[in-house]
């Protein structure tokens, strides 16, 4: 079969269809764009939500390992350097006395009680640290407990530092937005998908005894569906650009910066606007699969 | 009922090749082998029935409403499959066929109906062009084919109407010319002239016969009376799902047998 004319001819009827059927195409693309509308919303929520607590995560995937006053500092970077070497490591910063000393004074406004004790003789009683950040807020706890009992470790109550209280509840926000996330792209592709398949149906029905025809007069079931499926991809593409072209119309009016709306930014959007028209096309050529099947088992 | 036996003026001028009787001595080009079909909710359509058609033949399948005729030309076009024996079409069994090779099948074959399935939205010439479009776009000359379609059939002057501008007989031809544009070697016509006033009828089978006469083997399943007997034609008569009678130059009934 020569392609060219193969392909004037389904795009022609693809075309035909949708002008034939144009109340229920209009109808179909309307509500396609809605629900893919819904859906990147959805993303571009998820993702700025996603965001805010991956920045909290970074900030508390921090171990801070103190040092014991009598270890050298070839040990104290030996046990840097075997530390870094974790798996689960991300980077390991060495902290002497006198950076944490330094710290202390300036982020925790202690530097009048330092003086205080460096004048009476007392000296700097800040330990070092190895500070440990994580690539997985969930590995911080198990990396304390190995490294807890390390005889090289400051002798204190606390011997290492982490906030125990907030990983946990990060850990249950990012998974909460990200099921949601998931779970209403999910109905709202699905909800799109039975909208292309019905409307596909209706002009599968209504195109029956062309169907019929084709059927008879020897024309392969491919042949009869290809009409169709770019009749769903050209209504999932065209709700897909219609959908992005409002997101990122709304993004730009609330953006700043070069960003758009709460902080996404132009690569991401680009991104969105890809996925919507990839998926878009996705559901609609499925959703014609769906939708002729009946027509040609008939 | 009258019917004026004078041929049919489309006839008149084609290039009828006269490629003469059956060929006896070829292979069968169609063999039906004990075969019976059930349809799903129980009823029995076709009951044991054995015959075979030589290539160039014309036979009639008469017989009156649910006798089977109409399953016979079903299982010919693979729209259904027997529930035993076999169906043999240029010796490839139709049970055997897969699915996807339906479509090599009927384009082998020229398929008519009762209520024509023309697309009313589509001119003449697109109604039979619709046949190459769907399965091979690509084909070259494709005006002159239509138009040889349509010269066959006597309507090469109506092929910017639209068939709701056509008699029925002639939307019959339109549907006979589709058939014929992919030169079918088997030609299937089930009751083409059950919608037709008897001389439209007549030129439909008159058609049937020239479309025999220039090579294609052709099986119609009617049960027009007049036409069976005005033909001469072999006769294969249905009764119950069962082939009751397989006759060369038969008649619809046979004398003394009661109506169908």
């Amino acid at each position: 079969m020569n392609p060219i004319p193969a392909l004037r001819y389904v795009i022609g009827v693809a075309l035909q269809n949708i002008a034939r059927n144009r109340g229920i195409a209009f109808a179909s693309v309307l509500t396609v764009t809605m629900t893919l509308l819904g859906a990147g919303a959805a993303v571009a929520v998820v993702s700025a939500l996603d965001g805010v607590l991956h920045q909290e995560e970074a900030q508390a995937s921090v171990l801070k390992v103190f040092m014991a006053d009598h270890i050298s500092f070839a040990s104290a970077l030996n046990m840097e350097h075997t530390l870094g070497s974790e798996p689960t490591v991300l980077s390991a910063d060495f902290e002497n006395k006198n950076q944490a000393a330094t710290q202390a004074g300036s982020g925790l406004g202690l530097s009048g009680a330092l003086k205080i004790l460096q004048e009476t003789g007392a000296g700097n009683p800040l330990p070092a640290s190895i500070n440990l950040h994580l690539r997985d807020i969930a590995a911080v706890s198990a990396l304390n407990t190995q490294v807890s009992t390390s005889a090289l470790l400051y002798p204190g109550p606390h011997p290492t530092d982490y906030n125990k209280d907030v990983i946990p509840r990060l850990e249950k926000y990012i998974f909460a937005a990200q099921l949601g996330g998931a779970m209403l792209v999910g109905v709202v592709g699905a909800v799109a998908l039975v909208i292309i398949t019905i409307s596909v149906r209706t002009a599968a029905f209504v195109r029956r005894q062309e169907i019929e025809i084709m059927k008879l007069v020897g024309a392969t079931d491919w042949f009869v569906r290809w009409p169709f499926l770019v009749e769903g991809i050209i209504v999932g593409v065209v709700s897909a650009i219609l959908a992005s072209a409002a997101l990122v119309g709304v993004g730009l009016g609330f953006g700043s910066g070069g960003n758009l709306a709460l902080g996404i930014g132009i690569r991401f959007a680009a991104l969105i606007v890809l996925g919507l028209i990839v998926g878009g096309a996705v559901l609609g050529s499925f959703g014609s699969l769906v939708g002729v099947r009946r027509s040609l088992a008939a | 009922m009258s019917i004026s036996t004078s041929p049919a003026p489309i006839l008149t001028g084609t290039k009828a090749t006269g490629n003469g009787p059956p060929a006896r001595h070829d292979p069968p080009i169609i063999v039906f082998e004990r075969v019976s079909k059930t349809y799903p909710n129980g009823v029995p359509a076709v009951l044991d029935v054995s015959f075979t058609v030589q290539p160039r033949d014309f036979v009639f399948v008469v017989g009156a409403s649910g006798a089977g005729k109409s399953t016979i030309i079903r299982l010919l076009i693979r729209e259904e499959t027997a529930s035993k024996g076999h169906v043999l079409v240029e010796g490839q069994d139709l049970a055997r066929i897969r699915h996807r090779h339906l479509p090599r099948l009927r384009r082998k074959m020229g398929i008519v109906f009762q209520d024509f399935k023309l697309l009313p939205n589509l001119t003449v010439a697109q109604n039979v062009a619709f046949a190459i479009q769907v399965t091979d776009p690509g084909r070259s000359h494709l005006k002159e084919k239509v138009g040889e379609a349509l010269y066959i059939v006597g309507l090469e002057d109506k092929l910017n109407n639209y068939p709701t501008e056509l008699s029925g007989g002639e939307q019959q031809r339109v549907a006979i010319a589709r058939a014929l544009i992919h030169r079918p070697r088997i030609f299937l016509a089930d009751e083409p002239t059950g919608n037709l006033d008897p001389d439209a009828g007549w030129g439909i089978v008159q058609l049937l016969l020239q479309i025999n006469h220039r090579g294609a083997t052709v099986v119609m399943a009617t049960h027009n009376r007049e036409v069976v007997d005005l033909s001469r034609r072999r006769v294969l008569a249905m009764e119950g799902g069962r082939l009751i009678r397989d006759e060369q130059e038969g008649q619809y009934l046979k004398e003394g047998e009661a109506n169908l």
